[in-house]
């Protein structure tokens, strides 16, 4: 990015960011040098990449019209501590409104391809139209400033992600990977196709040690551009450590946010997997498609159980001093790692064990493998398959795909690996158009026709306004369990204040665990784009620029035709109420429409206002 | 050695607080015990300490426990 000025608020446009448009059609390239119109492009990610979608008019995900557009944050490679964000944004081809037209979403991940993409001097790369011949293309860092090249990739077909991102690895020194998997090659048959992002970890140890890029189907979309795989080709360019970065950097590693997600030797929380410690007193871990039972059956993934009979590792991301991964081994007789299984984080090791009715840890994390390698978001997977079971369930004289039950674990990992091949298109569509072919869509757990996240929706109302997944861009997910708060005016705030700032991440290039509380519009980041870019921006300016952003994201909700009443929890949660969950009841329908008018009463007004300022830019 | 008490809690731990102590477990506290007291007194760190509940009714570290309490401390819940 060149920088030319000090005040990124008034003078948006002295700062410039590198933009590739690639048609992968004809293989022009056109190299601009793109002022920023404000500070939501300033700071990147999302906050650009939809106010370029905003201008597009897509009614079919897949079409030459949508581009897919791969970007990073201001922080992303700079030395503020977890800066190692990649964003992929696109009309997505799972997230749809009623009306059939796809939503515009983003999907981000660490690893540390964005860094290196970064260090291209490439800030943007945006894919126009489809090739016709499956290529990757390798971005690389010339003295002459970024180049592009597309290449074939006819020798990558079929792979898994960890191996294609392991043969370029032969090909490419100096570099990080973007790959997709099978299920992206599918991209017909499966519409939610994640995108692997290459660790230092993974290439060093060969083990498939890949973060991802999961949700809304953007490994689909790369799929259907027939980009299978991207390569980032720069030096390092770690900038000296500053004494204010430095302070920031301790402040993130000891601050309570961070806490929990250390590992236990250091006094932390243990990681993600935690949560489980936590949701189950309230018979809260979902269980059997999002219907606990009250018992104790999600206590068999509790890391005091794992532990027994799996090796454990602590892990953190390149030069991250939060080590929030836990993997997961097979242990030896003699106690020590065998072979290498799976990175144990909530939301996917729920999915694709608790809730899908597997309670052994090994049997869980070989799913979570399958799926990755699969390349498929674990979120929109396990929730469908969770459908698909209880459907059996109910209807055991019309089984669908061979009648596999809750906890049939041979069955559920053909089924993952046959969904990545393509053979099994009604999974790899996804719980809401699943649930609108069998007509029973009251159990369907998407919102929007995007899967919930593992908590429970009798939990968090405030899953209705997420504009990009469940719990990533809307900050609720915990609120109930947490604070047990359940005054609407609360909720209200929260949603409408608060916790809509979790989505500042998805713009800047830090990882939430940054500070998830809190957001972006802290005198932390503050302190780091005054240190590493000179910019003198206050958090009120962060705050702003990020509220405008996510008001972007409803607005273009809306402009894709989704209605008031799709703005809702999955029906069950409503209609047959869960006498387990031993939390207050803040789902029923007088609650939610109660919240629904004030949350709307204060987003609408704004919603008219950001739209009228982004015509008069046009 | 906890102080001599004259009411009686039941004390439920959870995740990574149960690691050296324990799952649950009966002990006496001194009257007009607070939250934060029996938190010390069990070395629990603070920084992990997300939710308290007494009775199953979210509560505060300033909270006052009473005879026949049970007192559940449970680590963060900060997302996934």
């Amino acid at each position: 990015m060149q920088i030319l000025t000090t005040d990124p608020v008034k003078e948006p446009f002295k700062i410039l960011y590198r933009r590739c448009v690639l048609d992968l059609q004809t293989g022009e390239q056109t190299f601009t040098d793109v002022p920023c119109a404000n500070l939501e492009q300033v700071l990147g990610g999302f906050g650009r990449s939809f106010q370029h979608l905003a201008k597009r008019p897509v009614e079919r995900a897949y079409c030459d019209e949508n581009p897919l557009i791969i970007n990073t944050g201001l922080l992303t490679g700079s030395s503020a501590m977890t800066g190692m964000r990649t964003y992929f944004s696109a009309y997505s081809p799972l997230k749809q409104s009623r009306k059939g037209l796809p939503a515009a979403i983003w999907s981000a991940g660490s690893g540390k391809f964005g860094a290196k993409f970064k260090w291209t001097g490439l800030d943007e790369l945006i894919l126009e139209h489809r090739s016709n011949q499956p290529v990757y293309l390798v971005i690389s860092h010339t003295e002459q400033g970024p180049q592009v090249a597309v290449k074939s990739a006819e020798h990558l077909c079929g792979l898994t992600t960890h191996d294609k991102i392991m043969t370029l690895q032969q090909q490419y020194e100096n570099a990080h990977f973007a790959a997709i998997g099978p299920a992206g090659e599918n991209w017909q048959q499966v519409l939610m196709g994640a995108i692997a992002l290459s660790t230092e970890n993974q290439l060093r140890s060969g083990e498939d040690k890949q973060r991802f890029a999961g949700r809304g189907g953007m490994g689909s979309m790369m799929g259907y551009k027939n980009v299978l795989a991207l390569v980032a080709q720069a030096p390092d360019q770690k900038k000296p450590l500053t004494d204010a970065v430095k302070k920031v950097n301790f402040n993130v590693v000891k601050g309570g946010g961070a806490a929990r997600l250390q590992p236990i030797k250091r006094g932390g929380g243990g990681g993600t997997w935690a949560a489980y410690d936590v949701m189950q007193p309230f018979h809260a871990v979902p269980l059997n498609n999002f219907r606990p039972q009250g018992n104790d059956l999600p206590e068999r993934m509790l890391r005091e159980n794992v532990e027994k009979e799996y090796a454990l590792e602590s892990s953190a991301c390149w030069r991250c001093g939060i080590t929030c991964h836990n993997y997961v081994y097979e242990k030896k007789q003699d106690g020590t790692r065998g072979e290498f299984l799976a990175k144990f984080d909530y939301e996917p090791l729920n999915l694709l064990s608790t809730n899908i009715g597997v309670h052994d840890p090994g049997k869980g994390a070989r799913l979570i493998q399958a799926c990755d390698l699969m390349g498929m978001d674990a979120i929109s997977l396990g929730v469908t398959l969770a459908y698909l079971l209880a459907w059996n369930e109910r209807h055991p004289d019309q089984p669908l795909l061979g009648g596999v039950r809750f906890g049939d674990y041979e069955k559920i990992h053909e089924l993952i690996l046959e969904t990545g091949r393509g053979n099994c298109p009604d999974i790899g569509m996804g719980s809401m158009r699943l649930s609108q072919q069998t007509g029973e869509t009251d159990y369907a757990y998407h919102v929007k026709g995007l899967e919930i996240a593992a908590y429970q929706p009798e939990t968090n109302p405030g899953y209705i306004w997420a504009i990009a997944g469940g719990h990533m861009t809307m900050g609720t997910y915990g609120m109930l369990i947490r604070e047990g708060k359940t005054d609407v005016d609360s909720w209200v705030d929260a949603i409408t204040r608060d916790k809509l700032q979790i989505v500042g991440f998805d713009m800047i290039g830090l990882c939430k665990f940054f500070d998830i509380t809190k957001g972006i519009g802290t005198q932390m980041v503050v302190d780091c784009l005054h240190s590493d870019f000179n910019l003198e921006v206050t958090q009120e300016d962060l705050k702003a620029a990020v509220r405008r952003a996510f008001i972007l994201g409803l607005i273009m909700e809306k402009r894709q035709g989704y209605t008031m009443d799709e703005y809702a929890l999955p029906a069950e949660v409503a209609k047959k109420p869960n006498p387990h969950i031993k939390v207050p009841d803040i789902s029923n329908l007088e609650y939610i429409e109660q919240l629904s008018q004030r949350v709307w009463a204060v987003f609408k007004p704004e919603m008219e206002q950001v739209e009228k300022e982004l015509l008069e830019r046009d | 050695m906890l102080p001599k008490a004259n009411i009686n809690l039941t004390i439920k731990l959870y995740g990574v607080f149960r690691i050296d102590r324990f799952k649950e477990k009966h002990l006496k506290f001194p009257a007009g015990v607070c939250v934060d007291e029996v938190v010390d007194q069990l070395q629990l760190n603070r920084q992990l300490l997300g939710i308290i509940l007494i009775n199953d009714q979210h509560a505060r570290m300033t909270s006052r426990l009473t005879d026949g309490d049970t007192l559940a401390l449970l680590p963060l819940l900060e997302g996934g």
